[in-house]
């Protein structure tokens, strides 16, 4: 690919304060969808009109409308961002054009999950500064602190694969000390969330109401084909509590 | 005493600051064990130091939005935020007033972790599921023209509605925590609802804990040409063994030393990383 420094840098940046979702909630429909990092990079490289183009296109593949014939990449912004300069500059298809990113999209889905890990560790700053009713510190370490550490991680990331081309990235996410690397990191990502469940039982409410914690654990698990949704089981669990309450009360009577 | 220990009255101007900061924070603290707690206490750290005059009480607000909390950031970040305020703002006074405390931490707890799940799967099939696709598809066309007018429109319309009706829900939850509280505040009734809370609260985290803890074995061996692969074996037996066993684990580690959680982070950390690296997890 042929972007310069300053080109690959801004919209490396763009997709980092994306990634840190440093926006509030105007970041949602800039994560999922491809079509403001489509325009950023047409208003960096100078092309808006194609741009658009090639990102009506992408977003089409990811609303599932064209279909790609084979896996989507994850985390769209990322992808998006490598593949409108990729259509552009070497006159592809948008749909030949996401394929390309996939690799790099994959590793921005890491990047997300490894925020989470360091952020994870920035709580316990959080908890100290709570501890000194520091509104200040809290402010560093809730916002400014993981919006940093977003920075650090996908700026370097972007603009390695918009300078010297997605190939450079596929290469490292499919090397073997790397992907056993990122295995070891959602193993470790998709087990950590039990300390706040767990932390979460232990403080409510009786020990004993621990076993309505078991109960739907594994009731969600034997339900899981069905696709029960949450609301379902809001319901089921606001008449459960209200038969405890009610059964209790009569045994009080 | 020179400070006065009233607690101010909670404005229409506090409420719509803690939505915004809770709009803005929402997703960026994320993090692996207690997901976005701590952008509610961001949203409501303003609001907990107008209501809370002596420094413990105050603290112990500040831990408490500090522990496990996610969910959706309209629907359940806007009616949540409103709810605790006004939770927050009578407990505040019962304490002031020296009445009785029927406001409890554990109550504030309860309803979030019971409100969080059920809203987020609500606002997730609206938002991200619906009105999303709405205004994209509305401005496709014009981004097919090469009209940028295709990414601006769907990313401010979206955006701003959003925003709008989230402030709304957080302005509904307040009326509807204060009806609430008043209410509750009759006593009798108190403990049954508190009750009934802890049982829907664990119950939902029971839900929410079956798709958010990932722990499964990759683990297989080739014994004379036939795979045995443990973790269909585990399937076999239970499903969710392994994250249960994990939770149950961290969960009787709390109860035996004491809520030490960076030491469960680090412990659980190095055990999964080292079974993962030898590709047993």
């Amino acid at each position: 690919m042929e972007l310069t420094v300053v080109q690959a840098l801004l919209i490396a940046l763009f997709v980092a304060a994306v990634q840190s979702r440093g926006l509030g909630y105007a970041t949602l429909t800039m994560r999922f969808s491809p079509m403001m990092t489509g325009l950023v990079v047409g208003l960096v490289m100078g092309r808006v009109p194609e741009a658009m183009v090639i990102t009506a296109g992408i977003q089409l593949v990811y609303m599932g409308v064209i279909a790609p014939g084979g896996s989507m990449p994850s985390e769209p912004a990322v992808a998006t961002a490598i593949a409108v300069p990729v259509a552009l500059l070497a006159k592809m298809e948008p749909y030949e054009a996401i394929a390309i990113a996939i690799p790099v999209g994959l590793l921005g889905g890491y990047l997300y999950q490894f925020r989470f890990f360091l952020n994870t560790f920035i709580i316990r700053l959080s908890d100290k500064f709570a501890e000194e009713l520091n509104d200040k510190g809290l402010w560093f370490s809730i916002m400014g602190l993981p919006i940093i550490v977003s920075f650090a991680l996908y700026v370097p990331v972007m603009f390695l694969a918009l300078y010297y081309g997605a190939p450079f990235i596929a290469e490292f996410t499919a090397a073997n000390a790397s992907s056993q690397l990122f295995h070891v990191l959602s193993v470790v990502g998709g087990g950590l969330a039990a300390v706040g469940i767990a932390l979460s039982v232990h403080v409510i409410g009786k020990k004993e109401y621990i076993v309505f914690f078991i109960l739907a654990f594994f009731l969600a698990y034997v339900l899981k084909p069905l696709g029960v949704t949450m609301i379902t089981y809001a319901v089921l669990g606001s008449v459960l509590a209200f038969i405890y309450v009610l059964v209790t009360r009569l045994s009080k009577d | 005493m020179s400070k006065n220990m009233t607690p101010e009255k909670i404005t229409q101007k506090d409420l719509h600051g803690a939505w915004f900061r809770w709009w803005w924070a929402n997703e960026v603290p994320h993090a692996f064990d207690r997901y976005i707690s701590p952008s509610l206490l961001l949203a409501l750290m303003p609001l907990l130091r107008k209501l809370y005059k002596n420094d413990d009480d105050l603290r112990e607000a500040y831990h408490r939005h500090l522990m496990f909390f996610n969910t959706q950031a309209i629907w359940g970040g806007g009616t949540i935020t409103g709810i605790v305020a006004s939770l927050e703002e009578t407990r505040a006074n019962q304490i002031a007033n020296n009445e009785e405390v029927t406001v409890t931490h554990d109550l504030i707890n309860n309803t979030k972790l019971g409100l969080m799940g059920a809203l987020a799967g609500i606002g997730d099939a609206i938002d991200s599921g619906t009105v999303q696709y709405i205004f994209i598809a509305i401005a496709l066309p014009w981004a097919q023209a090469g009209s940028p007018m295709g990414s601006l429109f769907p990313w401010i319309g979206f955006t701003l509605v959003t925003y709008l009706y989230g402030y709304y829900f957080t302005r509904n939850g307040y009326k509807l925590g204060r009806a609430a509280a008043t209410e509750l505040v009759s006593g009798k009734k108190m403990t049954a609802i508190i009750e009934g809370l802890s049982v829907l609260g664990l119950f939902m985290m029971g839900i929410i804990a079956s798709s958010y803890v990932k722990v499964a074995s990759v683990f297989t061996l080739n014994i004379s040409g036939k795979e045995f692969v443990l973790q269909n074996i585990l399937d076999g037996l239970l499903p969710g063994l392994l994250p249960f066993t994990v939770i149950m684990a961290i969960y009787f580690y709390f109860s035996k030393k004491g809520i030490k959680v960076t030491n469960a982070i680090l412990g659980l950390t190095a055990v999964l990383g080292v079974l993962a690296w030898f590709n047993i997890l």
